[in-house]
């Protein structure tokens, strides 16, 4: 069954088609590579699907279209994401940013959050275990109370991959991941993923540019070039294909 | 948070053995000074929750002390209504002027937020002005001072520990929130606010509890301004007002509950201490006359100062001092 599936969309700003009919979908618990050029239309999908642009088109998520909604009713519905720089709240401590995520699922409100009561109280302590065993699981339990503006550029990525599972999403978006990290933390990266798909289940849109790491991971292949589908398929076979090549490689 | 090092708990020990004995050591007069500080340390920390916390700009803190000021003043005019009604009353207006306030933050952002809740300043000022002629009050509302089994509270040395209790327990309520899930989407989208959105943050909402949890607190210390000097007038709510409550958050530290208090307490003293500096001074006779001026002036040196030298303010400064010793 598809957890997500975008519908022909299409988008252009001013006179620039950014999107044509764009196609694709993704299933319970699969992972999804999006690859293609720079400029291909990759990001603009994923701001598609969380609600910062309006295509036409459709985009449906478990059935519902949820083209028009905001981007905080999007994630309420179970989709999170990543963004390529991080962009983690450089103003928490790594705990506190996963907590921020928790936000939808925390229930109280900020009267009886300053008088401290015990209702209150109670969903803090219960929201913070949810989140220890995410951290657990990106190995950031040691460095729950670190500043995140104190941890290196590939650390806050991950940060930022945490908390996006701290949503408790179904379906996760992550946008370029591996991008500014080392060898060494790409294979880190790579570990999180796949245990992330084992152990929790969740869909995921995985925008990449490291065709190894693509091969290596990926479920299946979608390929745009110049904001339209151009391949989609088991990693395999997209990758071989002369098409997928040609818009890598220009002519061959 | 919760690093108890001997340094911090002595500091800490210091200043509450000091803040208990004042009221037995201090003239009326400092004492005067310390209630002042104490009600600005109120406003202060609202305007911090909005501004150094929520990331939300607003030039209408005098608008909203005016208003906390006017609806104590006016229940107490026209129905006699005692402090206990007063205060909170002040604190629903607050409220719900906050809605008002922070529906142009839904919008608007940076200066043309500034300016937009600069206007409403003007509208509070332009309300309370007019009751004042139309009820024939053209100086100003004269209010009872507050009275609890019997016992009047009418000088210096009462209010200092009812002020004290009252701004300890705004600073516990402000602490509390922060560390809850309000304070968190408010520094989320202080950062940035699509992000904050795309974690299911719903940034119109959180931006408004920020301005009606600010707006609240600060009229219920605008109440409690009009109790304290037993007389309400709109002059006393000029635009001066909110650039002094401006400076004290950013020359006590943005972003930090300790700098808002730290800054109320240099703000509200550095006109007194230019008073007492200009008395020292020789030509002390053709000083006087400009000690108004003086004290603009310096507010704008001192502030410039610490925007371009410390934009950590105050606290920033005793961070440095701490940090020398490798703690943070």
């Amino acid at each position: 069954m598809s957890e997500l599936v975008v519908d022909k969309i299409s988008l252009s700003f001013g006179g620039l088609q950014v999107l044509n009919e764009v196609s694709l979908s993704v299933n319970e618990g699969e992972l999804l590579a999006l690859i293609g050029p720079n400029g291909a239309g990759k990001t603009t999908v994923f701001n598609c699907i969380s609600g910062l642009y309006r295509p036409t088109g459709a985009v449906r998520f478990r059935g519902q279209d949820i083209i028009g909604k905001k981007p905080h009713e999007v994630a309420a519905l179970g989709i999170a994401r990543t963004f390529q720089h991080g962009e983690v709240f450089a103003r928490l401590n790594v705990a506190d940013n996963l907590m921020a995520a928790r936000h939808l699922a925390i229930r109280s409100n900020p009267l009886s959050e300053m008088l401290g009561l015990p209702g209150a109280r109670r969903q803090e302590r219960e929201h913070r275990a949810q989140i220890a065993r995410i951290l657990d699981l990106c190995d950031l339990t040691a460095l729950a109370d670190t500043p995140v503006t104190d941890l290196p550029y590939g650390t806050q990525k991950l940060v930022g991959f945490a908390r996006a599972l701290a949503l408790g999403p179904s379906l996760l978006l992550l946008d370029e991941p591996s991008a500014g990290l080392t060898r060494e933390e790409r294979e880190d990266l790579a570990y999180y993923i796949l245990k992330t798909k084992a152990e929790l289940g969740i869909a995921m849109i995985w925008i990449e540019h490291d065709m190894q790491m693509v091969a290596d991971l990926a479920d299946r292949i979608h390929v745009l070039d110049y904001g339209r589908s151009l391949a989609d398929g088991a990693p395999e076979a997209v990758l071989n294909d002369p098409g997928v090549i040609k818009a890598y490689l220009g002519t061959v | 948070m919760s690093d108890l090092s001997p340094m911090r708990v002595v500091t800490a020990l210091v200043a509450i053995a000091a803040l208990i004995a004042l009221p037995f050591l201090a003239s009326g007069a400092t004492l005067d000074i310390a209630n002042q500080i104490l009600l600005a340390t109120i406003g202060a920390i609202a305007l911090m929750l909005l501004t150094g916390f929520a990331g939300q700009i607003s030039l209408g803190h005098a608008g909203l002390l005016a208003a906390g000021a006017f609806t104590a003043g006016i229940l107490a005019q026209e129905i006699a209504a005692p402090f206990w009604i007063g205060i909170p009353a002040a604190a629903l207006t607050g409220a719900l002027l906050g809605v008002i306030f922070g529906l142009p933050s839904l919008r608007l952002r940076g200066i043309y937020l500034a300016v937009s809740t600069l206007a409403l300043h003007f509208l509070v000022v332009y309300v309370g002005g007019e009751y004042e002629t139309r009820r024939g009050f053209s100086t100003g509302i004269l209010i009872d001072p507050p009275v609890v089994f019997g016992f009047e509270f009418w000088d210096p040395v009462a209010w200092y520990p009812v002020l004290l209790v009252v701004a300890v327990l705004v600073w516990l309520l402000a602490r509390n929130l922060l560390r809850s899930r309000t304070g968190r989407a408010w520094a989320a989208i202080h950062d940035t606010e699509p992000v904050a959105a795309a974690l299911g943050i719903n940034v119109a909402r959180t931006k408004l509890w920020a301005f009606v949890i600010s707006s609240a607190i600060t009229a219920m210390a605008g109440a409690l301004f009009a109790y304290y000097r037993g007389f309400v007038s709109i002059e006393a709510f000029s635009l001066f007002v909110t650039i002094q409550y401006v400076a004290m958050i950013i020359i006590g530290g943005m972003g930090s509950l300790l700098g808002a208090v730290l800054g109320a307490a240099f703000v509200t003293i550095l006109p007194h201490a230019i008073e007492a500096a200009s008395g020292v001074l020789p030509s002390s006779g053709g000083l006087a006359g400009s000690i108004f001026a003086m004290n603009y002036a310096a507010f704008g040196l001192i502030m410039i100062a610490f925007l371009v030298f410390e934009p950590g303010g105050l606290v920033g400064i005793l961070r440095r001092i701490g940090g020398k010793r490798g703690t943070r």
